[in-house]
């Protein structure tokens, strides 16, 4: 068996110890996202998540100051708890606390200043803090950038499971060296978090069927993640479909207890005895402790975490279900098409073209390189299947065959069978790719909503890099040769995907792989380029400079959440001007931005009415393809005045 | 001294001939993806120096205002480059030009284009000037130009408006200097204005069609040339996605009527061209009627033309 570093080994260099890889990778991981984060604008959704994570931190204020008032009590009470936690209800709250408490520990605080007043709370004085970040809104995202840096590490840890080190090094660096993957995990949102926590629960779940501490531990990540996104809900469909699939010898055709002889009259033709009646003997497999673990301790440690359900647990969750299961159809740009309406059921090339959408999206956004590698993966998975022994796959590590004479129960449901990694994984890369191609899902749009398999993916990809370096390895003869060319291999092969991925920054969302031209091919592809108004970034120095004397600026996509941002980082002036949202509300203002998604084409038709020109003053564009384009009034001189720090 | 002996180095002692024979497939799809990595790589590191530069932009524009001339249409291939050149050229794209009922009244397009695209709109032309700046090909193309002997949205103020009720009741709306106000829904005016149908711009007559009602909208004495026009479509992405109804079109010239469009949320801008060569040179009477089944977050625009 290839890959000899089996796992239990004896670590023979401290480098070789099982932490340092994975470690290595965290921090590589992280240090590369807080390098370039700053390039990356403030979106639409994170704007509300600092906002709503400095109110939560408001209530550990209040709580803290009941507490020393010894009247702890009052922070309890529903009032004071919706006042807190009521903001930004409808997602669950752990990410939001970490960003605001990350926020509170390290943003370097000027907030007694003119910035005292762009706060959620109340600002009593200059926070004491260890200052780690120039910018307050690095401090919220810090957070959001370590879950990035351990998913890394936790795509290691559960590769090594599968191929070896080299292997599983380079899954783990394809798992967040793509454009769509990468934008995500830098920002203070929860699409990349819960990315991370279905991996945590995934793993958990897989060293459950060996061990049963590792099913108590499954049902309390599993409690992190459904606090960290509503996608939570769906974690345990996919795990049930491998549990069912490895336990399937359990479902057999065998006559039930009551079998009956069947009467002489329904045996017509049967000579020499009677037939018996048979039934499917329903032997479902015993639930698994990781099931009943999710089940109990996950809504715990729910509840435990979100205060917002403490005062009306049933209505509340009842709330938060309906919120996203009657959720509305966004706008979205795929192949062309505006979709925001479900095509109706005599429209069946629609219905299908739009059940295209993951795949396609998968297919165009993922490095080429990456999709291969994991094309291979797929077929080194597929093989083992066929194989009496799958240690007869010279390509994967089988670390952890069936135990001999080893008796499945409740604990250690995966005792006596082989545990299907293959299935495992495909399992976990098709569920969430499948359930946003059902056509009654709600157009949500976005390689976002289905962040979850990447990591999977990258770890089949990972099983693919395993099968080409053995493939080099037993072409070669020079033992050194031989040594190095892991290593090689995998450097090369990752390559193409962190190069794409800092091609793409800060645009992944516009950035298309090989295959679709990039951002330009994506672009003539009519894929999305954009969403959430983060790209106006780069041009707020021009329009601080241009404002025009009226102060009345429309700013279209960008939420004022993210403008007072802006200002708290020191990136706009405080008193920069926001005639608000709103189609009338353009044709109030003299300087006038447009994020340039396909259903917002109607508010640069609205500028050019009122504005009366159809040239704008400064667009922003990425590899030649605009992204935002600004609009000013004619004959207005800019505002002539100072900005403040 | 030490001699060094020097010779080739034979494949064989690095390469594994045997193995390489039994699993020719293997090392060729293992070579493939190494290859596709290499291309990959040198593709995302190229690729950013092949995208237009603004001195590219500035160059292509300088030659376009060089040449330009009053009734020229500017376009760009792919189309999503049209706000970069617009911000070098928009001053030449009034909003009627951008909002164009088509491209048929055009006889001389320049069209920047990249990545070996080509505008629909240069259909039917030929190059008569191009020219290469950067990564930009700059192409004027010419070709023979329809004839507009009325424009309906640009002659809109000679239109009467009216409201026929299901009974035959006939209510007439009032012409404004800006649009027709009909009495009995003064905020369903008959207007032009510049409507983003199918996120594209159109500059059309825009109406609220009623329920109960057909909104008629006719003119006297257009002349006529060998075709009709006509372009139709619902305004506003949230008006689109938030209501269902259709709303139809009908077309007539003395009475006759020459064809319907229907409007839906996902109908998108339907361009139809009615042929009236047999009433080439005369002046007709030409009437839409506009109904709705449901007139709810309906907001049908619609431009027409008749053409030599």
């Amino acid at each position: 068996m290839a890959g000899a570093d089996q796992i239990g080994q004896a670590p023979r260099r401290w480098w070789e110890r099982r932490w340092i890889v994975p470690l290595a990778l965290a921090l590589a991981t992280s240090g590369w996202m807080l390098a370039v984060e700053g390039r990356q604008g403030l979106a639409r959704d994170e704007a509300q998540y600092f906002r709503a994570g400095e109110r939560y931190w408001g209530w550990f204020e209040t709580l803290g100051e009941a507490v020393r008032a010894g009247k702890p009590g009052r922070a309890f009470a529903r009032a004071t708890v919706d006042g807190f936690w009521g903001d930004n209800h409808e997602h669950p709250p752990l990410m939001k606390t970490l960003y605001g408490l990350s926020w509170r520990l390290f943003h370097r605080c000027d907030c007694a200043g003119p910035k005292r007043g762009l706060h959620p709370i109340a600002v009593h004085g200059k926070h004491r803090t260890l200052p780690l970040f120039a910018r307050e809104s690095t401090a919220f995202r810090f957070p959001a950038i370590l879950l990035a840096g351990l998913g890394v590490a936790l795509v290691y840890g559960f590769a090594r499971r599968f191929v070896g080190p080299w292997a599983a090094a380079g899954a783990a660096v394809l798992s967040v060296a793509q454009p769509h993957y990468f934008f995500h995990a830098q920002i203070s949102c929860f699409d990349a978090p819960i990315a991370v926590m279905a991996l945590l629960v995934a793993l958990a779940y897989w060293k459950s069927l060996r061990s049963p501490r590792w099913g108590i531990l499954c049902g309390v990540f599993y409690g992190f993640a459904l606090a960290t996104k509503h996608n939570a809900w769906l974690i345990p469909c996919f795990l049930l479909v491998h549990y069912l699939w490895i336990r399937r010898n359990d479902f057999r055709w065998e006559p039930s207890k009551g079998s009956q002889t069947l009467p002489r009259w329904c045996a017509a033709g049967g000579a020499g005895g009677l037939p018996t009646r048979r039934f499917l003997r329903l032997r479902p497999p015993r639930v698994p402790l990781a099931f009943l673990s999710m089940a109990s301790l996950g809504p715990i440690v729910l509840f435990a975490l979100w205060p917002w359900l403490w005062h009306a647990p049933v209505a509340r969750t009842r709330e938060w279900v309906q919120r996203h299961t009657q959720h509305e159809h966004y706008n979205f740009e795929y192949l062309g098409q505006n979709w925001n309406l479900p095509p109706s059921p005599k429209q069946t090339g629609q219905w299908l073209l739009r059940a295209t959408f993951p795949f396609v999206s998968t297919a165009f956004t993922v490095p080429v390189t990456t999709l291969a590698l994991a094309a291979a993966g797929t077929v080194v998975l597929a093989r083992r299947r066929r194989k009496s022994e799958a240690s007869d796959e010279p390509s994967l590590v089988n670390s952890e065959p069936p135990e001999p004479g080893a008796r499945a129960s409740w604990l250690r449901p995966g005792a006596d069978v082989d545990l299907a990694p293959g299935i495992f994984l495909a399992v976990q890369i098709l569920g969430p790719l499948g359930i946003l191609a059902l056509p009654s899902t709600p157009i949500f749009g976005g390689v976002k909503h289905f962040l979850p398999a990447m990591p999977f993916l990258a770890m089949v990809a990972g099983v693919g890099l395993a099968w080409i370096t053995r493939q080099a390895t037993s072409l070669v003869r020079p033992s050194r040769l031989r040594q190095a060319l892991p290593a090689a291999l995998v450097v090369l092969l990752c390559l193409p995907a962190v190069t794409e991925t800092q091609r793409s920054h800060p645009d992944g969302l516009g950035h298309y792989n090989l295959l679709a031209g990039g951002f330009a091919g994506g672009a003539s592809l009519g894929m999305n380029r954009q969403f959430w108004g983060y790209s106006v970034l780069p041009l707020l120095p021009w329009i601080t400079a241009h404002r025009p004397p009226s102060n009345h600026i429309y700013w279209h996509d960008v939420l004022h959440d993210a403008l007072i941002m802006y200002a708290r980082d020191g990136r706009l002036p405080v008193a920069i001007g926001d005639v608000g949202v709103g189609e009338p509300l353009v044709a109030q203002a003299d300087l006038g931005v447009v994020i340039l998604e396909k259903h917002f084409a109607v508010y640069e038709y609205l500028h050019w009415e009122s504005y009366q020109t159809t040239r704008p003053a400064q667009v922003y564009a990425h590899e030649g393809v605009p992204f935002v384009v600004v609009y000013q009034r004619a004959a207005l001189p800019p505002r002539q005045e100072p900005l403040p720090p | 001294m030490t001699a060094v002996r020097c010779g080739p180095v034979k494949l064989s002692s690095i390469f594994d001939a045997d193995s390489f024979r039994r699993r020719r497939l293997a090392y060729a799809c293992a070579a493939g993806i190494v290859v596709l990595a290499l291309v990959e790589t040198a593709n995302a590191l190229l690729a950013p120096l092949r995208a237009p530069a603004d001195r590219d932009w500035r160059a292509a524009t300088a030659a376009i205002r060089a040449g330009f001339q009053p009734g020229d249409l500017i376009v760009t291939a792919p189309d999503w480059a049209d706000p970069l050149m617009r911000m070098h050229l928009g001053d030449l794209i009034p909003l009627a030009v951008a909002g164009r009922l088509d491209a048929a009244r055009f006889g001389r397009i320049w069209e920047i284009a990249q990545r070996g695209a080509r505008a629909p709109e240069t259909e039917g032309g030929h190059v008569a000037q191009s020219g290469r700046h950067g990564a930009l090909t700059l192409r004027r193309y010419e070709r023979a130009a329809a004839r507009v002997s009325f424009d309906f949205v640009a002659e809109w103020s000679r239109a009467t408006v009216s409201r026929v009720g299901l009974g035959g009741q006939v209510n007439w709306c009032s012409p404004l200097p800006d649009r027709f106000e009909c009495p009995e829904l003064p905020s369903q005016s008959v207007k032009p204005e510049l409507l983003e149908i199918d996120t594209s711009p159109h500059l059309a007559l825009s109406t609220q069609p009623a329920g109960q009602a057909t909104t008629v909208i006719e003119f006297d004495r257009v002349p006529l040339g060998r075709e009709l026009a006509v372009g139709a479509g619902l305004h506003n992405v949230w008006l689109r996605k938030s209501g269902k109804g259709t709303v139809s079109l009908r077309v007539l010239v003395q009475g006759r009527e020459l064809g319907r469009i229907e409007a839906g949320s996902l109908t998108g801008w339907t361009l139809r061209k009615f042929d009236t060569s047999a009433l080439a040179g005369q002046s007709q009477s030409v009437r839409f009627e506009i109904t709705v089944d449901d007139p709810t977050s309906r907001t049908l625009g619609f431009a027409a033309e008749a053409r030599t």
